[in-house]
This record gives C-alpha cells, structure tokens and sequence, in this order.
C-alpha cells in the first residue's frame, strides 16, 4: 500500500468514525426534540382489544380529551393478544418505550400495584366525580388511599347461544329456561349433549375456545362459584378442592369426556362460526355476530346448587408512573373514565360508574342486545356478582398450577387427586 | 532508521487493520458479549422483571435449580428431543440427498418440495400443524388415519404424543436445509475412487458404509453439530404448537428460560438457566470438536 492511498483510506475511516460517533448525538438530539412542547403530544396506549371500531371510540375520547387541555395529542394504539398481555406489557414497561396509559387485566392488578409502575391517579381523577364510581369496583384498583387504576369494564359472563341450533334440536332457549327459573347446570349440561346428539355440533365451546389454557379461570368459575366452591380467598383460604369445587369441575369434565358435548382441548371448532351450540362470552363481544348467519341470543350464566353467583371480567385503565409525561397521562386516565366517557362505551364495556349504570340509557346501549336482556344477563349480574381471585403471585400461580391442571384434561382423570395438587400450588403462593 | 521506518508502517497497518474491523467489534461487543456477560452477571442475582428489583444473591439461584424439579424435566425433554430431532434429520437428510444427487429424474421436483418448508416462516409452519393435528375428527391427519380404520389420538393435548408430534414436524420444517448441505458434499465426492470400489466388487451397502459415508464424514460432523445446536435452542414450534404442555412434557429448556423469565418474571434464576445452557451447549461442541478427528478420516 502505497502512502498516498495510505492517507486516503485513514481519511475515509476518520470520517467513519466521526460519523460513528455523532450517531448517539443524532439520536439524542431526536430525543429532545420529542421532548419538545411544540407539535402534537405522542401517547402510546396499550389494549388487548384490536376491533378497529373500539380502538376508534378509544381514540375519539382522546381528541376530547386534547380539545378541553387545548393541546394536539397524537395517540398510537397497540394492541396486544390477551394471552401475551402481561409478558410484552412487563417488558415494555421496564424498558424506556413502554405506553403512556394501559389497560390492567384484574388478575395482574395487585403485582402491577406493588411493581409501582403504575401512577397514583388521585389527582387525575379529581375533575371527574370520582364519588360516582362503584367503592366495589375501585377495591381491587386502591391501595393505602390511591388509586391506581381506574376500571372501564365491570363485564359479566354470559350464555351466547345459536337459536337455529336449539330449535333444529326441538329445545327452549336458554333465555326460556331462565325465565321458566330452570336454568342451571344441570339444565345446560342436559341441551348441550341433546344439541350434540341431535345436530351432531358441538353443545358447548369455552371463553375464547381458551378454557383448557390462557382462560381456565374464566371458564371454571362460573361453575365452581355457584356449587359453592372457590379458587382462593382474600384471606388465604384455598378452597379449589373443596367439595363443591369438585363437584362443578367434575361436571364440566363429564361433560367434555363422557357426554362428548364440550369442544374438546385441540379441537378449534368456534361457536362465530356456528360449530357450537354455546359459549360463554361478554358484552364487548357481541359484535363478533354482528354479520353472523346463524339467529342468536343471549342469557345468564346458569345456577348452581347454591343459586346464580355471576363472575365478573373486570379491567381497568392505568398510566405509566416512568412515561415521558405522567401528569397528563393521569389526567387523559380520568377524562376516559368520566361520566360522558363510560356512558359511550356502556354498550361495549359495563360501566363501573354508578350514574350510568343505572341509567335507561344503559339498558339501550348496545344496539344488538334487548332492554330485557341487558337488564338480566348484565345489570343484574353486575350487582351481585365477584371479579375473578388475583394475588400479587398471580403470574407464578397461574403457570405452575396450568401444567397441573393439564392433567384433567384426559378421560380417566382423578378430579379430586388433580384439584389437591393445584391447591397445593395456590396454599405455596397465597399464604 | 530503516527498521524504525518498518515499525512505523507495521503500525499503521495495524490500525487500519483494527479501524476496519472495529463497526463488527463494536456491534459484536455491544449486541452479543455484553448481553452474554450480563446473563453471567444476572445469573448471581435475585432479579424480578416485573418489578424491576435485582439483589446479589450468589450462588443461589444455582441451588435453587438444582432442587427444582421442572429443570430436571426441562433437560429431559431437551435430551429427548434432540434424540428425536438431530438421527431422523441426519439420516433422511443424508438418503435424499444420495437419491437427489443420483441424477435420477423429478429430483429438480423432489428438492424443491423437500425445501419449501426452509423458506416457510416457522411461524406459519407451527400454525398450520397445529390445525392439521386437531384432535378427533377434526384434524386432517386423523381424518386421514380413519380412511384406514385408525383412531388418531390427540396429538398435541396427549403426554405421550405431544413430543413426538413436535418432533417430526421440526424434522419436515428444516430438513431441507441438510439435503442441500450433504447434496454439495455428494455431488463433490471424488468419482473415480466410487468407481474404483465398483470396479473391485463393493455392492451397494459396502460402497455406502466403507466408501461414500467415509468421504462424506466431514460434512456429516459439521451437519450433526449445527443441528443438535438447533435442537437444544427449539423455541418457536413449541411456543406455538403446545406450548410447553401437556403436563410440561414438551417444556425444552429454552422455553423453561421463557417461562421463568417472561411469565414468571424470575430473570435471575432464567438467567442461571441460560449459563447452564449455554455450558451444555459448549461442552457438546468441545466433545465433538474433539473427537472429530478419531471419526472423520477425511479431515484435515
């Protein structure tokens, strides 16, 4: 290598690593210009739901929001599977690009609480008659005085049915049997083999077709809490292998496996899709038939020997106490759950709002569903019913005791010796 | 003066030599060796992600692992499926690559059936599996097996065929791979020795154990290697398709790392996972790199 193409390659190389090193300068400076007051403010909002009509309901409260601050927002929506919800939410959080405001699943809230990353919303509330939100409802969000989180859903399980189904196999509808007062497991267990008899579809699928993994508490309550039964308690009282939860996971296992009435673990026939005669579902989930062929309905969960005992979903909306602008995330957490907000997504997400839940205009807000069965299937169950057990352990509960209960699902399975394992998962974490 | 002015150049080439490797240094640095040294340094600490504590522990998520029962699982399955994965992909891989490179006709045809799979996302792949292994008469392969008067079971919901499920579609996702990496080796190896041998009698099975298998030993050990490699970091096809249940029964032990780290927030003990897997994994390959020569005849 001669000196002159010597100097030349050291030139272009000095330039390289001047150019190298200005990078993080670059990126920095980008920084501070987000930084900057002028020009729209990003908020990043992270939901489970990716339904383009409740994404924009999400963004039009927003823009109200922006318009009474007198500031431009620009919000970006990510949406997150619901079985993947906490894992990639955590990691966004502990890293620097975590959302402004996200939704919290009731299960997560105590660890989310404790993690401290989520803000107090005491202030950001305060414009918003915080008075008017159910005590009930804002327990499990509160710790120490401050609340944390504000829930946008108190949503009730419900029976979705295929009404062609039931009439194909000569049965009253489940709406018919719970006016008739006869609408309980027992009932549900007797449709769902005659549907599957009769029509050779399935009788029943679980929440999301996800009962046997991401959603088995969701799909076991409704049963065990109504027998009388109970997965854990407040006070560390394990009650998943008392009698009564044995008695209701042993019919939802007879059901699957010697009526062959359940659409089985593997199997993904969908109820939208009009491979089941049932399924459970909320009120968020209704639009799903919107355009569906089959004519459907909808009724409560059904009783169980201690009577009806509704589970309620239940998820609430929160800021990042680390975001880029905390303050005003808090104060966008308020506006979304205020009274004018609640009242628009009533037909969507039950309200936790005391006004609006027992308003007229509640019972009509979701135009797919009937005054009566609003009333039924989720006022009424709003009032008596229970949000599903959380612990500060959930996530280690939740995959520990899943590889046990892997174990009901075959057809000789030892309901009792299965449901002692889990509870000794649940007496290790919650006591 | 002379010998001044050699250092001097020797110098300066040296440095153009570091500035021109320096972006991969600084990248490799950055982007692999801090990460591997952090994992090192997580590993002694009692880390919770969700929470975002870390407190120095020492050795005790190593104690910690020793005791726990699903580790021990999580290596069993990881041992059982490289067992399944690394003689079924070697041996098929190595068959079709000695029909392929026969020149026999439809073996244009063969091969790029054979690497669909490779250029198929392994996303899409583990999608489409799981739908077709439904249990009951929902999944097409059972549909198929009831032509036949067979009941398929439900393979990825059942503890005995969940793994070999997993196993045998992996097989099919990367075969293609080998077949192209021992189809180069086959079509380079030397004719006039394979004439040779048929020229002083070898048949068929002589030919392939005593001529062609010896020839083609190099690449068969690079091969092996790469593929139990894979193998003990599967993650994706059992993500998707089980998992890691029934039962934990396909939880391999990155998935096991997933698990404690992602879903139970643990990044310390994950992390003493990831140092124990990482020292199987070395010293698989030390005891291959060594022995390489006592196998392979043909290396240099």
């Amino acid at each position: 290598m001669n000196l002159k193409h010597t100097k030349g390659v050291v030139r272009a190389l000095a330039l390289l690593l001047v150019l190298v090193l200005s990078m993080p300068m670059a990126f920095s400076q980008g920084t501070a210009e987000t930084k900057a007051p002028a020009g729209p403010v990003p908020m990043t909002i992270a939901t489970w739901t990716s339904n383009p009509d409740q994404i924009a309901l999400l963004d039009s409260f927003v823009q109200g929001f922006a318009k009474e601050k007198g500031i431009e927002i620009k919000a970006t929506f990510e949406s997150i599977p619901f079985a993947e919800y906490n894992t990639k939410l955590s990691l966004e959080l502990q890293g620097s690009s975590g959302p402004d405001l996200f939704w919290v699943l009731e299960t997560a809230a105590p660890a989310f609480i404790q993690s401290g990353l989520l803000a107090k919303l005491n202030d950001g509330m305060k414009a918003y008659d915080p008075a008017d939100i159910s005590a009930d409802a804002l327990q499990l969000w509160s710790k120490g005085g401050d609340v944390y989180a504000i829930p946008f859903s108190t949503s009730p399980f419900f029976i979705l049915y295929n009404k062609d189904l039931f009439a194909k196999a000569g049965l009253n509808t489940p709406e018919q049997y719970a006016a008739e007062g006869t609408w309980n497991w027992d009932t549900f267990r007797t449709v769902s083999k005659t549907i599957k008899d009769k029509t050779g579809v399935w009788g029943f699928q679980t929440v999301d077709g996800q009962g046997y993994d991401a959603r088995i508490l969701h799909n076991l309550a409704p049963m065990v809490r109504s027998y009388g039964g109970d997965f854990w308690t407040d006070d560390g009282k394990v009650l998943i292998n008392s009698a009564e939860s044995v008695a209701a996971v042993t019919l939802f296992h007879t059901m699957v496996y010697k009526d062959a009435s359940v659409v089985p673990p593997g199997n993904q026939s969908d109820f939208f899709a009009g491979n089941a005669a049932m399924t459970v579902g909320q009120i968020s989930r209704v639009s799903k038939l919107n355009d569906s062929a089959f004519a459907w309905g909808l009724a409560p969960m059904p009783a169980g020997p201690k009577g009806e005992s509704p589970v309620i979903g239940q998820a609430a909306i929160g800021a990042n106490s680390k975001g880029r602008n905390v303050e005003l995330a808090s104060e966008l957490v308020g506006y979304m759950t205020n009274k004018s907000s609640v009242a628009a997504m009533a037909g969507i997400w039950p309200p936790a709002r005391k006004s609006v839940l027992e308003s007229e205009a509640f019972l009509a807000s979701n135009k797919s569903v009937t005054k009566e069965q609003m009333q039924r299937a989720v006022a009424d169950s709003i009032k008596s019913g229970r949000v599903l057990p959380s612990h500060v352990k959930y996530p280690q509960i939740e995959v520990e005791s899943k590889m046990v209960f892997d174990k009901l699902w075959n057809a000789n399975a030892n309901v009792k010796a299965i449901l002692d394992e889990v509870a000794a998962i649940y007496a290790k974490h919650t006591k | 003066m002379r010998m001044q002015t050699l250092k001097a150049s020797h110098r300066r080439e040296a440095v153009i030599g570091w500035a021109f490797i320096a972006p991969q240094m600084a990248g490799f640095i950055i982007f692999v060796l801090l990460p591997l040294a952090s994992v090192f340094v997580y590993s002694m600490q009692e880390k919770n992600l969700l929470f975002g504590t870390s407190l120095f522990t020492g050795l005790e998520n190593f104690r910690l692992l020793a005791k726990d029962p699903l580790f021990a699982k999580s290596l069993v399955n990881t041992l059982i499926f490289s067992a399944g994965v690394v003689p079924l992909n070697l041996v098929f891989s190595l068959l079709l690559a000695l029909y392929l490179g026969g020149g026999r006709t439809g073996t244009r045809f063969v091969r790029g059936i054979i690497f669909l799979p490779v250029v198929t996302s392994g996303v899409a792949w583990a999608i489409v599996w799981k739908y077709l292994l439904q249990g009951g008469d929902a999944g097409p392969v059972n549909a198929f097996l009831s032509f036949f008067g067979i009941t398929g079971p439900n393979w990825l919901f059942e503890k005995g065929w969940a793994m070999s499920s997993v196993i045998v579609t992996r097989v099919m996702k990367n075969l293609g791979m080998n077949v192209l990496i021992f189809m180069g080796a086959v079509l380079n190896m030397p004719g006039d020795v394979i004439e040779a041998a048929r020229i002083d009698g070898a048949k068929r099975f002589t030919l392939f154990f005593k001529i062609k298998l010896p020839l083609l030993m190099p690449t068969v050990m690079m091969v092996t290697i790469v593929t139990i490699i894979g193998s003990m970091r599967v993650f994706d096809t059992i993500k998707l398709m089980t998992d890691g249940g029934p039962e934990g029964s396909t939880m391999v032990m990155v998935y096991y790392i997933y698990h404690q780290a992602f879903r139970m927030f643990d990044t310390g003990f994950a992390s003493a996972l990831a140092v124990v897997l990482f020292l199987i994994v070395l010293l698989l390959t030390v005891i291959q790199w060594v022995t390489r020569k006592r196998i392979s005849y043909y290396e240099n």
